[in-house]
């Protein structure tokens, strides 16, 4: 169940004076089971990329393949890649439609094909596990606050039982609080169900925080493509790139240039708590003896 | 495939015609469709069709953006000049069956064939090289005499201009609602016309929910700026007639002197 990208370009309307470079040469692999971030400045390449991953863009150059198929092949049905690879767009509140939120979830496994006992199965499944409460579940969406229909939006996507689930911004335009339940929900779907994730933000400290790979996008290319803290440790290209590291890492090259041994690398507080009292009780037991 | 839209046609260049007043461009156009109906005879169309071909080396837009208004209008041409040709009483070149041909037909076809391309082929001018915005300024200028009858121009104008400013934003929205319900397995594409039909709904519900939700959100903002009407309002960019546009009414005008001419002496 991964992904994999062999050299792909996009291009936006090619041989037209509006002709616009979106992707170069990127190769990147998603393989099973990994909550990957991925990073970029406004107009980066990150949201065209993603859509290249179920196929609703098709690359103007190089392979997209899944399961080592090349998706654009012959006979290859990209309407069950799209129910494998679940994408859950920017603002995604604005996709609801359906009369009530049951029915709005269901929608998808509907067209997967599910009868309307099984969609619904699903659909409940998915809407408990975005944390929707069951009195919620036949209520007009329009009648929900911003983060609930965000919550049930993420569910419809959700509720078709993606292998791989893709999310671009899901906590733009939230609360710090409901930022933090919704990654939180996240994540646990990583760890719960096994599924692949690859987040999409502009926030390295949400990343930071859960994510085991963080792909940096810039001008149309893969920057990096790390484990976090080797990510961070290029902090300055990053800023010149428009983006930065978690302000704990600028903390701890601060402390370690005025002389206090910490581990620069910490990207969480509490790590970095952790190693700061450590390297001040080394001090404290220098200063004895 | 949404990117490749431009807003209105307006094709940019620097040119005489981009630089005019629009109400100029207006006027002109208007008296230029006048004058195909005044002219009547072959000679007459060779006037107005030296004055539309120098009108557009003038404006500097290449020759195929012109045409293209045509394929619009190309099914209305077709049947009018089939009309024409085999309903027209007169000296019968050829028949078959009730079908006749007349001489007079086809003269007649072709009369109306070159007023319909020249019509939209000249207001395809001003449209090209006129934005949007500044068409309906001219218009809103234009049409101020029909304030003292209470027709809302100033309104009506700033209507116009709010739903030209949106069809862009609409369109993207479109594709954007359209591709978030195709990764939920939504099919726009297959299916009979009501299966169709059935399957616009969750794309019309969310865009309609969206057109409300920024209708809103731009009232809000205008008032917000105390925006209340036409009443009072003046312009950052007030339109003004300069040289040029004496010039294109002092040319426009001998032109219409001369289909008078004529049609008065029947030529």
């Amino acid at each position: 169940m991964s992904i994999e990208l062999k050299n792909v370009s996009y291009l936006y309307s090619p041989g037209t004076a509006y002709e616009m470079r979106a992707l170069e040469n990127i190769n990147l692999t998603i393989p099973e089971h990994q909550f990957i971030g991925m990073i970029g400045h406004t107009g980066s390449g990150k949201s065209t990329l993603i859509q290249l991953f179920n196929g609703l863009l098709r690359p103007t150059g190089g392979e997209v393949c899944y399961n080592g198929e090349n998706i654009w092949g012959d006979g290859f049905s990209r309407k069950d890649l799209r129910s494998q690879v679940g994408l859950v767009f920017q603002y995604p509140e604005y996709q609801l439609f359906e009369v009530d939120v049951l029915q709005d979830v269901c929608f998808g496994p509907k067209n997967q094909g599910l009868s309307p006992k099984e969609a619904e199965k699903q659909a409940k499944r998915a809407l408990e596990h975005v944390g929707v409460p069951e009195e919620l579940f036949d209520k007009s969406p329009f009648e929900l606050s911003g983060g609930q229909k965000k919550r049930v939006a993420i569910a419809g996507v959700l509720a078709m039982d993606p292998k791989i689930l893709i999310l671009d911004e899901p906590t733009a335009g939230l609360d710090p609080a409901g930022r933090d339940e919704i990654l939180r929900q996240i994540a646990s779907l990583h760890e719960t169900r096994g599924i692949t994730i690859v987040l999409v933000s502009h926030s390295m400290e949400d990343i930071a925080r859960y994510v085991q790979r963080i792909v940096v996008m810039n001008q149309g290319q893969i920057a990096f493509d790390d484990i976090p803290k080797r990510v961070f440790s290029h902090y300055r290209e990053l800023e010149q790139m428009g983006l930065a590291a978690p302000e704990i890492t600028y903390v701890m090259h601060d402390l370690k240039s005025r002389g206090l041994d910490v581990d620069v690398e910490a990207i969480t507080v509490e790590e970095a708590k952790r190693s700061i009292l450590r390297a001040l009780k080394a001090v404290r037991e220098e200063v004895r003896t | 495939m949404i990117r490749d839209i431009t807003l209105g046609q307006y094709y940019p260049a620097k040119s005489v015609l981009h630089r005019l007043d629009p109400r100029t461009k207006f006027v002109g156009t208007l008296l230029f469709v006048i004058s195909l109906f005044l002219f009547h005879t072959f000679p007459g169309y060779g006037v107005a069709t030296v004055f539309l071909v120098s009108m557009i080396a003038l404006s500097k837009v290449p020759v195929s953006f012109m045409f293209k208004g045509l394929r619009a209008i190309f099914v209305i041409l077709l049947i009018t000049v089939a009309f024409n040709i085999f309903l027209t009483p007169g000296r019968v070149l050829w028949q078959l069956g009730f079908l006749k041909l007349t001489y007079e037909g086809l003269m007649q076809a072709g009369r109306m064939a070159i007023r319909l391309i020249y019509l939209v082929v000249g207001s395809s001018i001003m449209t090209l090289t006129t934005t949007p915005n500044q068409l309906t300024d001219g218009l809103e200028d234009l049409m101020r005499p029909l304030k003292r009858i209470r027709v809302p121009v100033h309104e009506i104008a700033m209507m116009m201009s709010i739903a030209l400013r949106f069809i862009p934003i609409l369109m993207e929205e479109t594709d954007k609602i359209m591709k978030a319900q195709i990764a939920r397995g939504a099919d726009f594409e297959t299916g009979n016309i009501f299966q169709k039909a059935k399957g616009l709904v969750p794309l019309l519900v969310p865009l309609f929910i969206s057109a409300f939700r920024r209708a809103n959100d731009l009232a809000m903002a205008m008032e917000a700026r105390c925006y209340h009407g036409g009443e009072g309002r003046t312009q950052m960019k007030p339109l003004c007639y300069r040289g040029r546009d004496f010039v294109a009414y002092g040319v426009t005008l001998v032109y219409l002197a001369v289909s008078v001419v004529f049609r008065v002496k029947g030529i």
